[in-house]
């Protein structure tokens, strides 16, 4: 097997704009997912049984099946309540959908983590569960929540790559356009992997320097002795 | 138009051919990586050599930081080149193999270090020593303490083998794709697909307390 290196030159613009829209297409979901994971961590927390089913559901119904799938169900069911929408923004919806329950999830269980005597406590003090849970709660997930999260960023990254099935020009996409041109499938994804590699190698340096930040940070602030609560935010 | 149930209970007798094709590969692609990365992770704890554990080390890398879909791709479409002409379903279960092998290391080595360095030394000086000593003492207590993530990666590859219908293997997802081709009612026929998907996923997560209290009493 002989590596055509020319592949790469004379391709190269091509890759570039899939792996541009890669990043457009999972900022844009993370946009949308963050806040939204957010409610559907609270919607678990709730006092009214309707809303910790409903969100409990959605979490269970996005986690347990392929993510394929429900990209599958997005291109078909949004046209078939009249929501005609571009691949691309089916796309970013569907991911979205999908990294918000993930997010939901590991919301949950920073907040879990973060001691419960620290919500008594709040709520003691006069607050009320909202303003305890922007002000006392909340903050000090964060450094604890980080580390799942940026695995969670990165999961969503490699997921983006399915939505070339439903005609989306990211990276995957190009790289299948490229190997039906010049019938070379291994230069092409090859490529490709290199680029997703990097991508989440960057992605991951960046966050474990905002880990060591923000830990730091939340640590100065803490009188010495109080022990720390156990980041053991389940990893999946 | 409005969803039709009928299609969905007309289909319902190919998808779950296609849930059985779709259960089988993904047992299949678990017993070949849980196989692969055991005999990785003795390795690399018995051998210690740096160039083995970097190898390793940057496999993981690459199959944690590229897409599984990308992997599968180049699973199938390069093996062929370098004269391994295999089928999309071996070239699936290759794949799905190399991929889980990578999160199954990291889950092993994980269990391992549970296990705390007396068993070893207990273990040695019984007389047990190399396969005993692994099979025996080492390697049960390494798997009790992974099977909440083990079960955990299972499901991941339970849902990974949807995306083996991108290199027309048939299983549920693809079996799904073939009837809303006929029919055009791919919501119906996605619907029956999407649950069936849930049903075992969602099993199969809720088995990992059920499968950590039968093994202990087997312990005991």
């Amino acid at each position: 097997m002989n590596i055509d290196l020319s592949i790469f030159t004379n391709y190269a613009p091509q890759l570039f704009l899939g792996f541009w829209m890669t990043i457009k297409i999972v900022v844009g979901a993370i946009i949308l997912s963050l806040p939204f994971g957010l409610v559907l961590a609270l919607g678990r927390r709730s006092r009214l049984k309707l809303v910790r089913v409903l969100t409990t559901s959605f979490i269970e119904i996005f986690r347990n099946t392929p993510f394929i799938i429900q990209v599958f169900m997005f291109f078909y069911v949004l046209p078939f309540y009249g929501l005609h929408l571009p691949a691309a923004y089916v796309g970013i919806v569907a991911l979205a959908a999908f990294g918000s329950a993930y997010f939901a999830e590991v919301i949950r269980g920073g907040i879990n983590a973060v001691a419960k005597g620290q919500l008594e406590s709040a709520r003691a003090t006069g607050m009320s569960d909202w303003k305890a849970m922007r002000f006392v709660i909340l903050p000090q997930t964060l450094p604890i929540i980080l580390p799942a999260m940026t695995n969670q960023t990165l999961s969503l990254v490699k997921e983006s790559a399915v939505l070339s099935t439903i005609t989306v020009s990211e990276l995957t996409m190009a790289a299948i356009k490229v190997q039906g041109e010049t019938f070379r499938p291994f230069e092409a994804f090859i490529m490709i992997a290199l680029m997703y590699w990097a991508l989440n190698e960057t992605i991951a340096t960046i966050m474990r320097r905002l880990e060591r930040k923000v830990s730091s940070r939340s640590n100065s602030g803490r009188a010495s002795g109080i022990a720390r609560a156990d980041p053991a935010v389940k990893d999946d | 138009m409005k969803f039709d149930l009928t299609y969905t209970l007309d289909a319902l007798p190919r998808l779950l051919d296609g849930s059985l094709v779709t259960l089988k590969l993904a047992l299949l692609g678990f017993t070949f990586s849980v196989v692969l990365a055991t005999i990785v992770t003795v390795a690399r704890t018995v051998s210690k050599s740096q160039i083995f554990g970097a190898i390793i080390a940057v496999y993981i890398s690459f199959i944690r930081g590229t897409p599984i879909l990308v992997q599968i791709f180049l699973v199938y479409y390069v093996l062929p080149i370098i004269g391994l002409n295999i089928g999309p379903i071996t070239a699936g279960i290759v794949a799905l193999t190399l991929n889980s092998a990578a999160f199954i290391i990291e889950i092993l080595r994980g269990g391992l270090a549970s296990v705390s360095k007396g068993q070893f030394e207990a273990a040695r000086s019984l007389g047990l020593s190399g396969f005993a000593l692994w099979v025996k003492v080492i390697l049960p207590q390494t798997f009790m303490a992974s099977i909440p993530p083990l079960v955990n990666e299972f499901t991941q590859l339970l849902k990974a083998t949807a995306l083996l219908s991108t290199i027309t293997v048939v299983e549920l997802m693809r079996v799904s794709q073939q009837i809303y081709s006929n029919n055009y009612h791919p919501i119906e026929v996605l619907t029956g697909a999407f649950v069936m998907y849930f049903l075992m996923c969602f099993a199969v997560s809720r088995s990992a307390s059920w499968l950590e209290a039968t093994f202990e009493v087997k312990r005991a």
